[in-house]
């Protein structure tokens, strides 16, 4: 859980703004790092960063909106805290139904702003958890034979071993030994919890 | 010969003697010449005939039993009737003393008995022109005198003569009608004591004095008269003096009654004022309009800097609280609240001038430095256009004469309506503010977009209020900026650059320097 570093990604066009924000997270004790524009932060933007970024939604260029939809692309999971300014809920309220985590109106409570970073942070580092965990079950899946992948497939589809062994004419018993090695490099014992397994990961693994 | 007879058939001789012998010699020297001759033995016959038709010419006899022809000549010149006969004596008397005398009774000649038929012809045939001549010359001068005073009498403006002191000597009809009395009754009396109250109790000189005793000639506009009921009415005047000669001899005043134009002026400021009143009033709601359409862009604007200041002044409070405070660090932050609070409240002054009401009226206007104050008030609204605003000024632009803040509402909504047009088309490219001295002494202010252009039908309806072409637009934008304009003594209008987009551009007068006046 903390062997990622978390970094607020800051993303103002407004100098003021940018350098304030910098100087209070720092005195807050949170790694910064901040970006004059969305185009510079895209620039810079990799897999491997962790934490959140709280995105001006007007800027100049680039808007919070567009890198919103361009990360999107990417498989970004870091969560977005939108700053928006009086007239802008609507915007927001279309950033939140693209997967933005929160919105704060400026000029906001310095709390309002770090109890919404706290909570960005806390889900990132959730996702990320989540995310490797899922990256486990997946590099398991991967590890099966394809014999094995297809017994898999038909003991979640509730198949018997009989009705397998007919079905694929090979003998009870070998079905067996592929079924144990199946829950073997799963890593379980439970039919049950391996079909909750494949279903999270349905999504990441090629359908046969 | 010929054209001497028919010359003289209106021309009539008296001739005068107490010999028959002699008139009858006249008669026969000067019958058949064209001329009405008239005989008379006698001076009271003589006048008698020259009383009733006035002859041109008289042949006069001097040594005449009874009246001689001294008397005769001194009575005819005495009477208006034959005061401009042509006497000429008839005399053997040839001294000098007799002709001194008879010049001196007013004749105009001298012919010496016993006569030659040709001296007497010649003579005659010279005071008959010379007479029959002036006689038409004083009939001009009749028809002309009675065209003046038709003229003086048919003009509505009152005219008087006035003499050095000021006392009326003449009056027209019209005179007598502003004043309400007589024209006879004007006449004699004295000018500044009838129609100025001020009169005899005032140490400033009273219109028209200046005239009468330096002759000075004069014009004042709105002065009050009395009329000689004392009743008062404002008036104008013009006076030029009465010079003969270089003698002054009184002044010639002619005036007017113009409380009913001063009226009609009066109601024309006012509707004049009206009209300024209610440009104004459109100007500022379109103000109005315009910043109500910014809303939103100026709360983002001043939210930034307070933003700022929140942030920088929760930093500072941390800073305080430590142990061991960064005292160096605290003082960057404070000053950076101090900058970020002048940053705010530079964006409300601004706001504040732009809705002032009403306008500050015209002034001498830097225009340089109104433009980039536009310009920066136009970025407001400009964080959604990549391209921005490229202002280029040429240099040594001279001031403008104008009223600033409708100026900067016309720059205003000319670079907004750039910046749509601009984002109409995705258009990174900048919209271009210009402004260069044309050689008509006008500042001329061009707004150039590379956005969408203008319909073919602009050019007929673009000024029109109500015309729009954005969806959410009043169409009263660009009506406004017209009469705006207008209003400045400039010109507004927009052309087509040939590679796209639209400019428009304005003019304003540049300011005069003040020339210290001559009166």
């Amino acid at each position: 859980m903390t062997d990622i570093q978390q970094t607020v990604y800051v993303v103002e066009d407004d100098e003021a703004v940018r350098d304030s924000l910098e100087l209070l997270l720092q005195s807050d004790d949170k790694p910064v790092k901040t970006y004059d524009s969305a185009t510079a932060f895209l620039e810079s933007y990799s897999d491997a960063m962790a934490g959140c970024i709280v995105l001006d939604i007007r800027m100049p260029g680039m808007d919070g909106m567009e890198l919103q939809k361009k990360l999107s692309d990417k498989h970004s999971i870091l969560p977005i805290i939108f700053v928006t300014g009086h007239g802008d809920v609507p915007m927001a309220v279309d950033a939140m139904k693209e997967g933005a985590i929160d919105f704060i109106q400026k000029p906001y409570r310095e709390e309002a702003l770090l109890e919404k970073i706290e909570a960005a942070l806390v889900q990132d580092r959730q996702q990320r958890k989540t995310l490797g965990e899922k990256q486990e079950i997946v590099r398991r899946v991967k590890s099966l034979t394809p014999r094995e992948h297809e017994i898999m497939d038909r003991m979640i589809a509730g198949q018997a071993n009989k009705v397998i062994a007919i079905e694929l004419e090979i003998s009870q018993r070998t079905v067996e030994i592929h079924r144990s090695r199946v829950m073997h490099k799963m890593g379980t014992h439970s039919l049950a919890h391996l079909v909750r397994m494949v279903l999270s990961v349905k999504n990441l693994i090629d359908p046969r | 010969m010929t054209d001497t007879v028919i010359d003289n058939r209106e021309v009539t001789v008296l001739l005068v003697d107490d010999n028959p012998q002699n008139l009858k010699v006249l008669y026969e020297t000067l019958k058949d010449k064209g001329y009405w001759l008239l005989i008379a033995n006698g001076g009271a016959k003589a006048l008698e005939l020259a009383c009733c038709h006035q002859p041109e010419v008289i042949l006069l006899d001097i040594m005449m039993p009874e009246m001689d022809g001294y008397e005769v000549c001194r009575r005819l010149k005495a009477d208006p009737a034959t005061a401009d006969c042509a006497v000429v004596f008839l005399s053997a008397l040839d001294d000098l003393s007799a002709k001194v005398r008879g010049f001196s009774l007013g004749g105009a000649d001298y012919i010496s008995k016993p006569f030659q038929s040709q001296e007497v012809i010649a003579r005659v045939k010279t005071h008959a022109r010379v007479i029959r001549l002036e006689r038409e010359l004083q009939a001009r001068n009749r028809e002309l005198q009675s065209d003046q005073s038709r003229i003086l009498n048919a003009i509505s403006e009152g005219i008087y003569g006035l003499d050095e002191n000021g006392i009326i000597e003449f009056a027209n009809p019209a005179a007598g009608q502003i004043m309400n009395a007589p024209v006879e009754e004007l006449i004699g009396q004295c000018f500044f004591d009838l129609h100025f109250a001020a009169a005899g109790d005032s140490q400033d000189p009273l219109p028209v004095q200046a005239t009468c005793r330096h002759g000075i000639a004069e014009a004042q506009r709105d002065i009050q008269m009395l009329r000689v009921d004392r009743s008062a009415f404002r008036a104008k005047y013009r006076s030029s003096p009465k010079q003969d000669a270089d003698e002054l001899q009184g002044a010639v005043v002619v005036f007017r009654d113009i409380t009913a134009e001063l009226a009609n002026e009066q109601a024309l400021e006012e509707a004049r004022a009206t009209v300024q009143e209610q440009r104004d009033q459109l100007a500022h709601t379109s103000r109005m309009t315009t910043m109500g359409e910014m809303a939103a862009g100026f709360a983002h604007e001043v939210n930034q800097p307070l933003t700022a200041i929140t942030n920088y002044a929760r930093v500072a409070k941390r800073l305080v609280g430590k142990a061991e405070p960064d005292l160096v660090l605290l003082q960057q932050t404070m000053d950076k609240v101090e900058a970020q609070s002048h940053r705010a409240s530079e964006i409300i002054r601004r706001i504040r001038r732009f809705m002032k009401k009403p306008a500050t009226g015209k002034e001498i206007v830097a225009i340089a430095a109104l433009l980039e104050d536009t310009r920066q008030f136009a970025e407001v609204d400009m964080r959604n256009n990549e391209g921005g605003i490229e202002l280029t000024l040429a240099p040594n632009l001279p001031d403008v004469l104008a009223d600033p803040i409708q100026v900067q509402q016309v720059a205003l909504n000319l670079i907004r309506n750039g910046l749509e047009a601009t984002r109409s088309v995705d258009s990174a490219v900048p919209v271009e503010v210009n402004a260069t001295l044309t050689a008509q002494g006008f500042v001329r202010i061009e707004v150039r977009d590379h956005g969408i252009g203008l319909q073919d039908d602009a050019e007929e309806k673009l000024f029109l209020p109500f015309y729009t072409t954005k969806s959410e637009g009043m169409g009263i934008g660009l009506t406004t900026c017209q009469s705006l304009i207008h209003a400045q003594g400039g010109e507004i209008g927009f052309e087509r650059p040939i590679d796209g987009g639209t400019r428009f551009y304005f003019t304003l007068p540049v300011a005069v320097v003040a020339r210290p006046e001559s009166d």
